[in-house]
C-alpha cells in the first residue's frame, strides 16, 4: 500500500489495495479488524494495480493512477463497482505507469509524478478537471531540478502555492539507501528544469529513502517516513507554511 | 458478521491496518550500534532533545559535499539555480533561499531493536539464525540461548549493512549442509541474498539470484536441488535450480486463476511425499499478457518470470478467504490444487509462515494477524479446525511471521514480529503455553512501535494522530 489520505471533512480515511484491486474507506476512528465504510472494486473501475491515491475532500473525488499510464477519478463516495467518471489518458497527457499524484482542490490543479524512462523523472502539472488526451499545462524536471526517482505521494500546501516531494538519492546503493536523497519544494508556478525552493532532510542530511510526506500545519511540522531508516520524522518547517 | 465485514478480515488490507497510531509526543530515537568483538548490538534508545529550527549555518563539512552536479556542491547548486530562475514571482527572488538541507528533525518514531521476522535452526552447527525487518540484519545466536525478560540475548554472529543488501527480509533457509544462508527480500530490492555460515558484517554476498518483485516463502528440496520462492504481488510460484544466481531464469512457474493462489507467503515442502504447501493470505487478481504499454516492468526482469502487476486485468480483484493450497511439487503453469484448507473453521487470520513435522504430519501456521499458532494435520482439506493452537500472554506469541520445525531436536520455533522475541516450544504444546527458551532483542518492557517498511503517512487533524500503513 503506497497511499493513505485522511479526509478531516468527513473524518475518513481513504486506502488502495493493490492485490485486490480495491479502494478502501474507513471511519477515522477504526481500530484493529474494522470493516470499511465503502470498497470501489469490480470489473467497471479499471482499477489494474493501484497502489497510489488522492483524495480531493473539496470536490468529492478520488483519483487514482493505473499500471497503463493514465489517472482513474471517481466520486468519493463511490460504493462498488463503478466507472470512473473520468480518466486522463493518452500520449498527449506524458503519463508514465507508475505515478504519484496529488490535488490541489484550491487552484484546481492536479499534480503527478513519474517516470517517463531511466533518468527522465518529470512532474506534471493539469488542470484538476482534465480528461482524455490532454498535454499537461506544465512539466517540471530537467538536470537542474535535480528531480531523482520519486520516494512516495506528493504533497500539496495550497496556501503558499508548494508542492513537497520526497526524492530518491543516487549512487551505487540508491536502490536502497543514498545521502543524496532528500524532500523537495517547488511551487505550481514553477515550468520547465525548475530547481527546488528548498531541500529538507537532504542532500547529506538525514534522510536516506524518504516516502511518505504529511503536515500538521497547526504546529508547522512536516512529517517524513523513510524506509531505509525505517522511521517517521517530524521536522519543524515554518518557512513552509 | 457483514459482507463487508468478512471483506475486512479476509483482506490483506488488514495488515497494512496494523496502523501505528503514533502519539506525536513519543520520541524514540535510535541509538548508535555498540560495536563489541563480535559485531554491532542495539543497546537502547533515548530521546532527542528538542530543537530550534533556526537556519542552519554554512559549516566547513557542508562546504565540502561532494558534487552532483558536476562542478559545484550541490546545494550551492541548488541556491545558484533558483536566484537566477527566472520565473519565480519577485517576492520570491529578492533574496537567496534558505538552505534547510541539514536541520535535523524534532521527533524520531523508531524502534532500535530487531523485530524477528524469519526463523531457521542450523542443526549442524546448533545455531538458530534469525531475520530482522527493523534494523536489516540477519542474526545467529547459540540455539540454547535463553534470556529473561530483563535481558537482551546477544548473537554470535551479525550480517548487516549495505554490501548484503539484506533489508526486509522475510524469508529464511540454511543449507543443512553447510549452513550457507538463503535470505529473501519481500518488498525492496528483488533478489535473494545467500551468505556462507562465516559471513559477517557488512560483506557482498557470496551468491545473488535475481527475483521476481516481492517474494516472500522459501524452500528447497536438497533432493532434487529444487529452490522454491513464493511471489506475493503476482500470485505466483517460481522454482529455480538451487544453485541458480544472477539472472538465471525460474526453471517453472506456477501461475493462473485456477491455482488457488491469493497473495502467498510461506512455503513448506514434504519432500517423500513430493508435496507443496503455500500460505495465502486471501487478496487476488487475474493476469494477462496486455499489449505493450509505456512501462512493462517484468520485461527488465528477465525471461521467465511469472506475469507481473503490468499483465493486471483491469477489475478482476476480489477478496477470498485466506488458505494453504497443496500442489504436487512439479506443478507448474495454472495448476489446480490438490486440497485446499480454507474456512471459518480454520481460524486463519493472514497465514504467514509455515513448517512441517513429517514424522507427525502436522503442518505449523505462524498465523500472524490471529498471533497464533495453529497446527493442523497435514492431510487435512476443506474447513477444517487446527489440532492444536499455541496462544496467549504466556505463550508470548505476538504476531508471528516465522515458524520453523527442527527435526532433530523436535522444537518448534517461532519469530514474533510483535514483541521483540523468537521463542520455541515443544511442538505438542497448546494453549497458553510458555516457551522452552527466549530469545529477546529488547527487554521485555521496552514499547514495539511495530512499523515495517513505511510508506504513505497521513495525519489525523482530529485525533493529532500519524496514520502509518505498514
Amino acid at each position: 500500500m503506497h497511499g493513505i489520505v485522511y479526509d478531516p471533512i468527513r473524518d475518513e480515511f481513504t486506502v488502495p489495495q493493490q492485490f485486490a484491486q480495491a479502494i478502501l474507506t474507513y471511519r477515522g476512528e477504526a481500530d484493529g479488524e474494522t470493516p470499511p465504510v465503502r470498497i470501489i472494486q469490480g470489473p467497471h473501475t479499471q482499477l489494474d494495480a493501484p497502489e497510489h491515491i488522492e483524495v480531493d475532500v473539496v470536490h468529492n473525488e478520488i483519483f487514482v493512477p493505473t499500471r497503463d499510464a493514465g489517472v482513474l477519478v471517481f466520486p468519493r463516495g463511490a460504493q462498488g463497482d463503478i466507472a470512473p467518471i473520468r480518466v486522463l489518458k493518452g500520449p498527449d497527457t506524458m503519463l508514465s505507469g507508475d505515478n504519484v499524484l496529488a490535488v490541489d482542490p484550491v487552484h484546481d490543479l492536479l499534480l503527478v509524478g513519474g517516470q517517463a524512462g531511466r533518468g527522465e523523472t518529470r512532474l506534471l502539472i493539469f488542470n484538476r478537471t482534465d480528461s482524455g488526451n490532454t498535454k499537461p499545462k506544465a512539466v517540471i524536471g530537467g538536470p537542474k531540478s535535480h528531480l531523482n526517482a520519486f520516494g512516495g505521494p506528493l504533497t500539496v500546501y495550497p496556501p503558499k502555492r508548494e508542492i513537497i516531494v520526497s526524492v530518491r538519492g543516487t549512487g551505487p546503493f540508491a536502490e536502497l539507501s543514498s545521502d543524496e536523497a532528500y524532500v523537495g519544494v517547488w511551487t505550481i508556478d514553477d515550468n520547465g528544469d525548475v530547481p527546488p525552493k528548498w531541500t529538507i532532510g537532504g542532500p547529506k542530511g538525514i534522510l536516506r529513502m524518504p516516502r511518505g510526506i504529511a503536515l500538521d500545519v497547526a504546529h508547522a511540522n512536516m512529517i517524513v517516513s523513510d524506509k531505509r531508516l525505517n522511521a517517521v520524522l517530524t521536522f519543524h518547517f515554518p518557512e513552509l507554511f | 458478521m457483514s459482507e463487508l465485514g468478512k471483506v475486512a478480515v479476509q483482506s490483506k488490507l488488514g495488515r497494512a491496518l496494523r496502523l501505528s497510531l503514533l502519539g506525536l509526543a513519543i520520541a524514540i530515537l535510535w541509538c548508535s550500534h555498540e560495536h563489541r568483538s563480535h559485531g554491532p548490538r542495539l543497546v537502547g534508545y533515548e530521546l532527542e532533545p528538542p530543537e530550534n529550527a533556526g537556519e542552519c549555518t554554512e559549516s566547513v563539512a557542508a562546504q565540502q559535499l561532494p558534487n552532483w552536479s558536476g562542478k559545484v556542491p550541490l546545494r550551492q547548486a541548488f541556491q545558484v539555480q533558483r536566484a537566477v530562475e527566472k520565473a519565480r514571482p519577485p517576492a520570491d527572488d529578492q533574496k537567496l533561499p534558505v538552505d534547510l538541507s541539514q536541520r535535523s528533525p524534532e521527533r524520531m518514531i523508531r524502534d532500535p531493536y530487531a523485530a524477528y521476522s524469519a526463523v531457521a535452526v542450523d542443526v549442524s552447527h546448533n545455531e538458530v539464525v534469525l531475520t530482522d525487518e527493523n534494523r536489516f540484519n540477519v542474526l545467529t545466536y547459540d540455539r540454547k540461548t535463553n534470556t529473561r525478560s530483563t535481558s537482551v540475548s546477544d548473537p554470535k554472529r551479525i550480517i548487516g549493512g549495505l554490501n548484503t543488501k539484506i533489508e526486509f527480509q522475510c524469508g529464511l533457509y540454511i543449507d543443512p549442509a553447510n549452513g550457507d544462508v538463503y535470505a529473501v527480500n519481500n518488498d525492496t530490492i528483488d533478489t535473494l541474498v545467500i551468505f556462507s555460515r562465516q559471513a559477517i558484517g557488512d560483506v557482498k554476498p557470496d551468491r545473488e539470484l535475481h527475483t521476481p518483485h516481492g517474494t516472500f516463502g522459501i524452500a528447497v528440496d536438497e533432493q532434487t536441488k529444487e529452490l522454491f520462492l513464493s511471489v506475493q504481488h503476482d500470485n505466483a510460484l517460481v522454482v529455480y535450480n538451487k544453485m541458480a544466481s544472477g539472472s538465471e531464469a525460474p526453471i517453472r512457474v506456477v501461475q493462473g486463476s485456477h491455482t488457488g493462489l491469493a497473495d502467498p507467503h510461506g512455503l513448506a515442502l514434504d519432500e517423500k511425499k513430493k508435496l507443496l504447501f503455500v500460505t495465502n493470505h486471501g487478496s487476488t487478481h487475474d493476469v494477462a499478457p496486455r499489449p505493450e504499454g509505456p512501462k512493462r516492468e517484468h520485461k527488465r526482469g528477465g525471461n521467465g518470470f511469472p506475469l507481473s502487476r503490468d499483465d493486471a486485468v483491469p477489475g478482476s480483484g476480489r477478496f477470498v478467504l485466506p488458505s494453504i493450497t497443496v500442489y504436487s511439487e512439479d506443478a507448474k503453469g495454472d495448476a489446480v490444487p490438490l486440497r485446499t484448507i480454507q474456512g471459518p473453521k480454520t481460524q486463519f487470520n493472514w497465514p504467514t509462515g509455515l513448517a512441517l513435522d513429517v514424522g507427525r504430519n502436522e503442518l505449523y501456521v505462524a498465523n500472524d494477524g490471529g498471533s497464533s499458532i495453529l497446527v493442523f494435520d497435514a492431510s487435512a482439506n476443506g474447513d477444517i479446525a487446527p489440532i492444536r493452537t499455541i496462544r496467549g500472554p504466556k505463550s508470548l506469541v505476538s504476531n508471528p511471521t516465522g515458524v520453523f520445525f527442527d527435526h532433530t531436536n523436535q522444537e518448534l520455533w517461532v519469530a514474533n514480529f510483535g514483541n521483540h522475541t523468537s521463542t520455541v516450544y515443544n511442538p505438542q504444546s497448546s494453549g497458553d503455553a510458555e516457551p522452552l527458551r527466549v530469545i529477546r532483542s529488547a527487554k521485555a518492557s521496552d514499547p514495539v512501535p511495530g512499523m515495517g517498511n513505511p510508506h504513505p503517512i497521513a495525519y489525523d487533524t482530529k485525533r493529532q494522530q500519524l496514520l502509518v500503513p505498514n
